[in-house]
């Protein structure tokens, strides 16, 4: 969808339309690295050879309009993907990106290019266009560079970019001959292996010059079934921050089976009734909910501009007592995962609603120096034609102390949302919606016949304080893409079984 | 550096290395786009960016790469590796080029020169100046989004070894802005845009401004309305979404997987006879026409849904052969970062021709939408459940703004029940319909 309106700026312009972000589980994916066994293209990469002369020059020359601050933003990408649909590998494809982003920061005012070209003139040329931002007659003097050592937050032993096509395809079989076996009613299995692998090197006019290796991988099943003219779709994956190690026949064969379970659970599924209800949240499958519905209003672009819903709210009780929400790029091997966000400071555990009380939001290093805040390590970009905004990482529901059986057990007629599908929110009046893949109706205190088409509809703050119990049983789980502002990053997020007292269900029966 | 050249190179290495057949697709362009926030500059970007995406089809085996590193030695590197990738690949009777009619590319003056001469003081006032407009449009309108200016340039060129070199150059220019309004504890945002090929086509102003804050004002006091079965009006611009799901659910590749709830309706009738609907991107300066399409066919209109009956699934020449139809291709393409695959370009739903005013004023109690939150058709099932928001009508006015709900029901019964088409379709990107009417859909809300 998104080529429709190449070249026309922008997906800026959908900004002011309506809706905020979307997690996209099922779309090609993102990834980044961290290699034990590095692959030698990988390594031996043009953006290898930008020495530390050349980014002090460049940032001498962002700053050269008399800009407070200045960046550089240096990337190399690879990507791979293989898939498998209708008995037969697809195909494999593999792509190779690179380029160089300068930003300059004065006030309120940025002022960013970038190229794809790395000899030096070109390079100059992007530093002066941001150098343009400013106009002053004082020109600083940047602070020289000093290389920092990160701790890692990657579980990468064999870099999923050294393996060759042909034995990640193993996996693929697997799931598929699996999946093909588990019932008659399974009628298409499909099934992909994507990794990407990333070098970053940040280097700024305060002194930080740090490089990073990022790698993202993941196996995804999907599977469709199909009886007279039911029709149904189930899928299953893992993914993270992860080495191809974290990947074996076994695994394949039991995400073959998790999905085909969905499907086959899904086939028989009716209508949801339409109405206001109480849900009760799977453990670690819902925890997009909290990503969309809430985290998105805490990050500090919103809030300084006021256009999130919580812009006046820090220290104020905005959710429940029992509910405590955080955000954690540290969480080792999660999707979400960095050692350091991609302004260059290091990935951090934020607690954003401590025991129903907003303590903290999600800042970049703009908006953090604007709003005299301390930097959480949350400044994200796509990639570097894109410029850091406030984004989330790993983003969770922290665990509660209600027994997770006694929580379906407590609800007469309500939902059982097993898994959480695509969402969006807007910002401004917290309202969001959520598609349910997987879910169920609940009869007294017991999980009963599988429902199709439901919808959860509400306001992130209202259903916040209509969380009225929450499960020890924490799970981070999975993630997707989130997209903010036309650019997509990946995060994760998870979640304990909770129960939240009544939402909006939207279904074809009244 | 001549990139049409480069790209027919790359082509003869490919098949140098052994490939069958190999096709290149190559962009090339600048972008430029900048925001305003309360009256002042608050981002400007800009750049230059290149890249291009590589097909070769060796023993029926598909493989494909893409890289923005035209460097020599890394372009020789990069073919080699495509070639070897095919080798992974199970082989497949239909794969390989699409089978081209000769042809000869259509102008449809889809590029201003002018553009790139616009000087950024201009493009600043223009973005200052919506922004402005919008914020005292009403006073209620208290904070800013931003305005916004953007423009940008892009070469296409598409070449294989079946002799197929075509190339065009488009541009694209636009401004918006985005407000909140608050009242009472409330807030509410609106934003309007316009977004064309040619800087003379661009909407006034103006009229963009006030678009943008009737937009954030009207939706003050959005409250939820009782669940209850009504008749529904999908306002031109909500419409689209809507349409989405239907030509999602109209993949041939879908289809031959009967993965779709459509699989079993070619030529039967899937909507009233109210609907027709084509995918037209010849249309002369439209930000959604395209000379050729995602593998190098030139660009066509063809007609999907005639008078209500399913005419035509959407298929790109592979899926196309693989399900043995023979038919119009209609292949969409990522950008270079993709190979071909089924799409629609420009889907239009024709007017009909009653005004919007009159069908509302000929409801009693039903619900006008202005907002759908996603596209709501479930494509396996046909299930349809959508959020959504806009104004409740009574006695045939516009009462009170509604937010919060959702539409339930199954899309081929919903389709069926479209009684009018308005006409005042305003084609202004990829997907453009104009309002219609549901004589009921379930509308689910408060207890
Ligand atoms: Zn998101």
């Amino acid at each position: 969808m998104k080529t429709y309106f190449k070249p026309v700026t922008r997906r800026k312009f959908l900004k002011t339309g309506a809706a905020g972000g979307v997690i996209i589980a099922t779309l090609p994916i993102w990834k980044l690295c961290s290699c034990s066994a590095p692959p030698s293209d990988f390594y031996v990469n043009p953006a290898s050879d930008l020495s530390k002369e050349t980014l002090e020059k460049l940032i001498e020359i962002a700053l050269q309009k008399g800009g407070e601050f200045a960046e550089v933003y240096v990337e190399y990408k690879v990507d791979n993907r293989v898939s498998l649909e209708e008995n037969k590998i697809y195909g494999a494809g593999r792509g190779v990106e690179m380029g160089v982003g300068i930003r300059v920061l004065h006030g309120e005012k940025t002022g960013y290019a970038y190229c794809d070209d790395l000899s030096f003139d070109k390079l100059k040329q992007t530093a002066e266009v941001a150098s343009f931002i400013a106009a002053e007659k004082e020109v600083r003097q940047p602070v020289g560079l000093k290389s920092s050592k990160i701790p890692s937050y990657y579980l990468v032993k064999v870099a999923p970019d050294s393996i060759v096509p042909k034995k990640k395809a193993k996996l693929l079989w697997k799931a598929n001959s699996v999946g093909r076996a588990y019932d008659k009613k399974i009628n298409q299995v499909n099934v992909g292996f994507s990794d990407v692998n990333k070098k970053i090197i940040i280097a700024n006019s305060e002194g930080t010059w740090v490089e990073d290796v990022q790698t993202i991988s993941r196996l995804f099943v999907s599977i469709s079934a199909i009886e007279g003219d039911k029709r149904s779709r189930g899928y299953a994956y893992k993914g993270g921050t992860l080495g191809y190690e974290h990947y074996d026949l076994k695994l394949a064969e039991e995400l073959a089976k998790d999905a085909c379970r969905m499907a086959m659970a899904m086939l028989p599924a009716e209508d949801a009734p339409a109405g206001e209800y109480p849900i009760v949240m799977a453990k670690g499958r819902c925890g997009t909910f909290f990503h969309e519905a809430i985290g998105h209003s805490l990050e500090s672009d919103g809030i300084r501009k006021k256009t999130s819903c919580f812009w006046d709210k820090k220290g104020k009780m905005i959710a429940s007592k029992i509910t405590s929400l955080a955000d954690d790029g540290t969480i080792p091997g999660a999707r979400g995962a960095i050692n350091v966000d991609d302004e260059g400071t290091p990935a951090q555990k934020n607690i954003l609603i401590d025991k129903g009380i907003c303590s903290n939001f999600l800042y970049d290093r703009l908006n953090a120096g604007l709003m005299k805040a301390k930097l959480t390590g949350n400044g994200r970009r796509e990639s570097y034609q894109h410029y850091p905004i406030p984004r989330m990482t790993n983003t969770y529901l922290m665990a509660g102390e209600d027994d997770p059986e006694s929580i379906v057990k407590s609800v007469k007629k309500g939902i059982y949302v097993a898994r959480i599908g695509g969402g969006n929110v807007t910002w401004v009046t917290g309202r969001f919606v959520f598609s349910v893949p997987e879910g169920y109706l609940i009869e007294d205190g017991k999980i009963t016949k599988p429902l199709k088409g439901i919808q959860l509809m509400g306001k992130g703050p209202e259903a916040l304080k209509n969380i009225v119990m929450v499960g020890p049983d924490l799970e981070i789980w999975g993630g997707g893409t989130c997209g903010k502002d036309g650019q997509a990053k990946p995060v994760s997020d998870g979640n304990p079984t909770l129960k939240v007292s009544k939402i909006t269900i939207g279904g074809a029966k009244v | 550096m001549n990139y049409k050249l480069l790209a027919e190179n790359v082509v003869k290495k490919a098949l140098k290395l052994g490939a069958d057949e190999a096709e290149v697709y190559l962009e090339n362009g600048r972008d430029f786009e900048l925001s305003i926030r309360n009256g002042d500059v608050e981002t400007i970007k800009q750049a230059t960016s290149k890249g291009m995406g590589l097909t070769v089809f060796k023993d029926k085996k598909l493989g494909f790469s893409y890289t923005s590193d035209f460097s020599d030695k890394s372009l020789e590197e990069f073919t080699k590796k495509t070639v070897q990738l095919s080798l992974v690949a199970d082989p497949k009777p239909w794969n390989g080029l699409p089978d081209f009619k000769k042809g000869k590319i259509q102008d449809l003056d889809l590029y201003d020169s002018s553009i790139s001469e616009i000087p950024n003081e201009k493009k600043i006032d223009i973005a200052k100046e919506v922004e402005k407009i919008a914020l005292t449009y009403d006073k209620r309108i208290t904070k800013s989004q931003g305005g916004f200016f953007g423009d940008a340039e892009n070469e296409v060129i598409i070449v294989n070894s079946k002799g197929i070199s075509y190339s065009y150059k488009s541009s694209g220019v636009g401004f918006g802005a985005g407000v909140v309004a608050g009242e009472g504890g409330d807030m509410q945002s609106g934003g309007w845009s316009t977004s064309k090929r040619h800087f003379k086509d661009l909407d006034a102003i103006e009229n963009v401004a006030k678009k943008a804050g009737k937009r954030a004002v009207e939706k003050l006091g959005a409250m939820p309305v009782p669940t209850q079965k009504a008749p529904v009006v999908f306002d031109r611009y909500a419409g689209g979404l809507f349409w989405y799901g239907i030509l999602f659910a109209m993949n041939g590749d879908s289809v031959y997987k009967k993965t779709t709830f459509l699989t079993d309706y070619l030529d039967k009738p899937i909507a009233s006879k109210f609907i027709t609907i084509t995918d037209d991107p010849t249309i002369p300066r439209h930000i959604a026409s395209v000379p050729f399409d995602g593998e190098g066919n030139i660009t066509r209109k063809n007609i999907l849904i005639d008078k209500g009956v399913l005419r035509m699934f959407i298929y790109d020449t592979i899926t196309a052969r693989k399900a043995g139809v023979e038919v119009n291709t209609i292949a969409g393409r990522g950008g270079y970062r993709s190979p071909p695959y089924a799409n629609f370009l420009n889907v239009v739903v024709q007017n009909g021709s009653v005004s919007r005013e009159k069908i509302i004023s000929g409801i009693k109690n039903g619900f006008y939408v202005t907002g759908l939150r996603g596209i709501g058709t479930d494509i396996p099932t046909g299930t349809y459940s959508c959020g959504a928001s806009g104004f409740w009508i009574k006695d045939g006015e516009i009462a009170f703004p509604v937010d919060g709900i959702t539409l339930g029901g199954n899309t081929l019964d919903i389709l069926k029940n479209i009684e009018i088409v308005a006409d005042d379709i305003d084609i202004r990107g990829g997907l453009n319909s104009p309002s219609f009417k549901i004589s009921e859909i379930t509308v689910g809300g408060k207890k």
